[in-house]
């Protein structure tokens, strides 16, 4: 059986900096995080996996489709979306419009339909707004639905970019540094969330994370990566005890891992 | 088709087309140097332009209405007559700067691009405004100085006005003159560092706000000095004649790469001939059917097709997109 | 009843009786308009808004009319104004778009009706021209139709661009459509050039109502519409997903917005308003040449919507009043004021107005009115009169 999501060869350059050189990458289900020091290329691969930047050479095929060539949102159809690392929400709507933005992808509703406002358009409108106050519980927001984005704090930001990726349904979920600003009790709640996502709704998700601690304690796989290559994966403890991650990734050796050094 | 005709006016558009193309090199380096800076289209920049010619023609009208145009000598007039456009649109455009683009520095992109039509459109009508209190018209003619409407004629098929070599060798000073201050002095090295990181340049104790203003000074007095030069050379101005012109203008920095100085001159150039060569062989090479008319058209389309297809322009932009 | 509902009630009635005792006075009608203004405002029942505000447009209005004409055309225009500053807040204040050669489209829907509606359509195609009135209202959707497919073509090359650089070259749009309409006379005679296109033939009117009272009830109509199209897509999954776009292009793309046919989408919606109005404008006019679709025009609607409120449906239809009332009547009355003054041969301070130069005429700045509403609005109250409310959306049925 082919795995979900499985990229190869995945490379990019930008001018004459190779940011991601041939890098392999595979997931069945569960939860795999991607660790490596800044500009290692974790974001770049992010952004080939979700249709942003075309990659200049490799093959990524989720469920059985070729992903490459294919546009952001025609991606999101099939089922990957993702959070942002330096979260872009809608600022100016409201918390359950940005959720309701993320449910876009499913929506089968045509220009008559919204014109018409027949049956159709308010039960599945109902449906849409059932269903984003069912999210925003989840994440704990509901009692900030009608709140202007903006308006909201830093963690409950990241929460809601979560709710409003979750929105559309995806199978694979790409979170780009979701605990970053937030204290390690709050980080702690969410990966509780993200590890009852995976249970409850068969979700497979990728991590990006500095975080060591929640990484290690979250993590399924563990895929190392350095100046745009893949130096080591494996299960949390092995890549923990991997000479080569330590010496490219941590520099030194320490007491264990600890957040890495962050511009 | 008369081939030879096609062939006997060739010189005289060409002549036509660079002077055209200076004018619009001129005006384009105000739209370019201020994006350089601000990534920002001083949309106003077309009125700061004909400010300048309106100034012009006040002066040498004050000048003649005291006999002083025709006693005066000629160069000194024209000095004066620049040097008054230039201060005037110069510091109207860093007190436009102050007033209307300063406040919305850190808005979202829209929103001082709004507040510069705004003021494009309050410049027209101010114009008018005074001049209509003041000599109740609006359309004004530059006066006729004698010697600057003298024609030599170089060939058959090609006469130059004195005041088209006038105009040619003004340009060309006064876009010298930019290229040294811009390369080789310490303003010049200021204005480069701010459009390259402002936030950098002012670590670097470089006050940024008056980099700005000075660079909107330089752009606005280039448009003025286009201002005087344009009326000399065509004559009649009135409030509204600017737009069409800075549009243009604003099209060759765009041809020539936005925020690329020799790229304003270079495009400024190159739009000024091609437009003169549509204006006089588009009649011509389809019968008539088309005429010079479609002059604008093919300026606007071309303006169309390359921030379509060459958004950087024929040089390159030395400006990267604001994230 | 309220204190507030007592007022709306006699703001409506002492202003409409002010308008019928002096017709000729603007300061009267002005003071009708913020009698509307103040029943939309005003915290009252629904019914009662909505009743006043039937009333005052159904049927003071018309009689205003009946007094005075300039006041029904004022009316009109402020309709024709409201229903393009309607269609523009979709491309700008939704999609975060801005458009500044808007008018093209409007241009493009009354060309289509003024061509087809007089005899000059015989220039082109022999005869049979000029169609009878009745196919006005086939028009009404050919002008839609076509203005749309306009506002597609426009999009398609100029999706790639950003913000200002989109600006610009859609007034560049905007003036190849204007100069095109000045010169289309050859080789082929499609436009008529600048002498323009007439005389277009109107629809027939029903009941031998007046045509003042009959376009001014047609716009109202079409206004109506345009304001339920425009609410249900701002309340549909499509004006979210437009205001996703102008919030941050690549998040919403990320979140599944197909971005492509979305903002063609705007541009289309935006664009058949224009040309639904360009119809009924040539119809109204009879007459039409390029000079009704100048860059000017296309300001003077990116003003309104500015003034009312980017995104905001009841602040685009407030915007075309306040803009409209301010060059048909404000300036237009300052000028009549001052001519009376002049001939009267009155001294301001020892100053003779009479001496004033001919030249001066305010009716003529309306630039300079658009011009300071565009830079007091960016600097002072970028959100506009009436800001775009953030939905409310009705979550009580859910909470537990």
């Amino acid at each position: 059986m082919t795995a979900l999501f499985a990229a190869q060869g995945v490379t990019k350059r930008f001018g004459g900096l190779t940011a991601l050189q041939a890098v392999d990458f595979e997931l069945e289900s569960g939860i795999a995080s991607i660790i490596g020091p800044n500009g290692a290329g974790k974001t770049t691969l992010f952004n080939i996996f979700t249709g942003l930047y075309p990659a200049d050479a490799g093959s990524i095929v989720f469920r059985g489709r070729p992903l490459l060539g294919l546009r952001p949102d025609q991606i999101t159809t099939l089922g990957i979306c993702r959070t942002f690392q330096n979260i872009r929400l809608f600022a100016n709507m409201t918390v359950i419009e940005n959720v309701l933005v993320g449910m876009n992808a499913r929506i089968a509703l045509g220009l008559w339909d919204v014109l018409s406002h027949g049956p159709r358009f308010c039960r599945t409108e109902s449906e849409l707004s059932t269903r984003a106050v069912a999210l925003l519980d989840r994440v704990g927001l509901q009692a900030n639905a009608n709140d202007v984005a903006r308006n909201l704090p830093y963690g409950d930001q990241r929460r809601l970019e979560l709710a409003r990726a979750l929105a559309s349904e995806p199978a694979l979920l790409l979170l780009d540094e979701p605990t970053a600003g937030m204290t390690q009790a709050e980080a702690g709640a969410l990966m509780r969330l993200l590890r009852e996502l995976v249970v409850d709704l068969g979700l497979a998700i990728v991590l990006i994370e500095h975080n060591m601690r929640v990484v290690m304690e979250v993590s399924d796989r563990v895929t190392v990566l350095d100046h745009g290559e893949k130096i080591a994966e494996g299960r949390p403890r092995e890549v923990q005890s991997n000479a080569r991650v330590i010496e490219a990734y941590l520099g030194t050796r320490g007491s264990g891992p600890r957040r890495a050094r962050r511009a | 088709m008369d081939f030879q005709l096609l062939v006997d006016i060739f010189p005289q558009v060409f002549l036509d087309g660079i002077i055209l193309g200076f004018m619009y090199a001129l005006i384009a380096l105000g739209y370019t140097m201020v994006y350089g800076v601000l990534e920002f289209i001083n949309f106003a920049h077309s009125e700061i332009f004909i400010v300048g010619a309106f100034v012009g023609v006040e002066l040498l009208l004050g000048l003649k209405s005291v006999g002083l145009l025709d006693g005066l000598p000629w160069p000194l007039v024209l000095v004066l007559a620049l040097v008054a456009g230039m201060a005037a649109s110069g510091l109207l455009a860093v007190t436009v700067e102050r007033v209307a683009y300063r406040p919305l520095r850190h808005a979202p992109r829209l929103i001082p691009l709004i507040s510069a039509i705004g003021i494009s459109f309050f410049l027209q009508d101010l114009i008018r405004l005074f001049e209509s209190l003041w000599r109740n018209a609006f359309n004004l003619v530059y006066p006729t100085i004698d010697v600057l409407n003298v024609r030599f004629e170089l060939t058959q098929t090609l006469d130059v006005s004195v005041k088209s070599l006038v105009v040619i060798a003004a340009a060309l000073l006064m876009l010298w003159a930019l290229h040294v201050i811009v390369n080789r002095t310490k303003i010049g090295t200021a204005i480069r560092a701010v459009a390259e990181d402002q936030a950098a340049a002012s670590l670097m104790g470089i006050n940024v706000n008056r980099i700005i203003s000075l660079t909107f000074l330089i752009g606005g007095a280039m448009g003025g000095a286009a201002g005087v030069l344009f009326g000399v050379q065509y004559g009649l101005i009135n409030p509204y004649t600017g737009f069409i012109p800075g549009l243009k203008a604003f099209t060759a920095a765009v041809l020539g790469g936005i925020g690329n100085i020799p790229g304003a001159m270079v495009g400024g150039l190159v739009l000024g001939l091609l437009e003169a060569f549509a204006a006089s062989y588009l009649s011509l090479l389809t019968g008539g059917a088309f005429g010079a008319e479609y002059k604008d058209i093919f300026a606007f389309s071309m303006l169309i097709v390359i921030l379509i297809f060459r958004p950087k322009g024929l040089l390159g932009e030395i400006v990267r997109e604001r994230a | 009843m309220s204190p507030y509902s007592v007022l709306a009630l006699a703001a409506v009635a002492l202003s409409s009786l002010a308008v019928a005792t002096a017709p000729r006075s603007v300061l009267a009608f002005l003071a009708f308009q913020g009698a509307l203004l103040f029943v939309y405002l005003a915290r009252i029942p629904t019914w009662l808004r909505v009743g006043l505000l039937g009333v005052a447009l159904l049927l003071l209005m018309p009689l205003i009319g009946a007094f005075n004409g300039y006041y029904l055309e004022v009316a009109t225009q402020v309709g024709i104004f409201a229903a393009l500053a309607l269609g523009l807040n979709i491309v700008v204040g939704l999609a975060g778009l801005l458009d500044l050669g808007y008018v093209a489209f409007f241009a493009v829907g009354a060309y289509t009706w003024a061509i087809f509606g007089s005899p000059h359509a015989n220039v082109i195609f022999g005869g049979g021209f000029p169609l009878a009135g009745a196919w006005f209202f086939a028009f009404l959707f050919v002008g839609l139709f076509v203005a749309a497919v306009a506002g597609i073509l426009l999009g398609l090359p100029v999706l790639r661009l950003h913000g200002d650089y989109l600006a610009i070259v859609t007034l560049g749009f905007g003036e190849v459509i204007r100069v095109l309409a000045n010169n289309l006379d050859k080789p082929i005679n499609l436009t008529n050039g600048p002498k323009g296109i007439t005389p277009i033939s109107r629809p027939p009117a029903p009941l031998g109502l007046p045509y003042g009272e009959y376009f001014y009830f047609l716009v109202l109509l079409i206004v109506v519409l345009v304001v339920l199209v425009n609410r249900r897509l701002e309340n549909s999954h499509i004006g979210r997903a437009w205001e996703a776009i102008r919030e941050d292009e690549l998040a919403a793309r990320a979140m599944g917005v197909p971005l492509v046919r979305m903002k063609l989408l705007a541009f289309a919606c935006g664009a058949s308003f224009a040309g639904v109005m360009g119809v009924l404008f040539s119809a109204k006019q009879v007459f039409i040449n390029p000079e009704s679709f100048t860059f000017l025009e296309s300001i003077g609607v990116l003003a309104m919507v500015i003034l009312g409120g980017m995104g905001s449906i009841p602040g685009a239809v407030l915007g075309a009043t306040v803009v409209t009332v301010l060059n048909l009547q404000v300036l237009k009355g300052l000028s009549l004021w001052l001519n009376e003054l002049k001939n009267a041969g009155v001294t301001v301070l020892g100053y003779s107005l009479a001496d004033l130069p001919t030249q001066f005429e305010p009716a003529k700045y309306e630039r300079m009115i658009f011009g300071i509403i565009l830079v007091l609005m960016m600097i002072f109250r970028p959100q506009g009169i009436l800001p775009a409310r953030r939905r409310q959306r009705e979550l009580a049925h859910l909470e537990r």
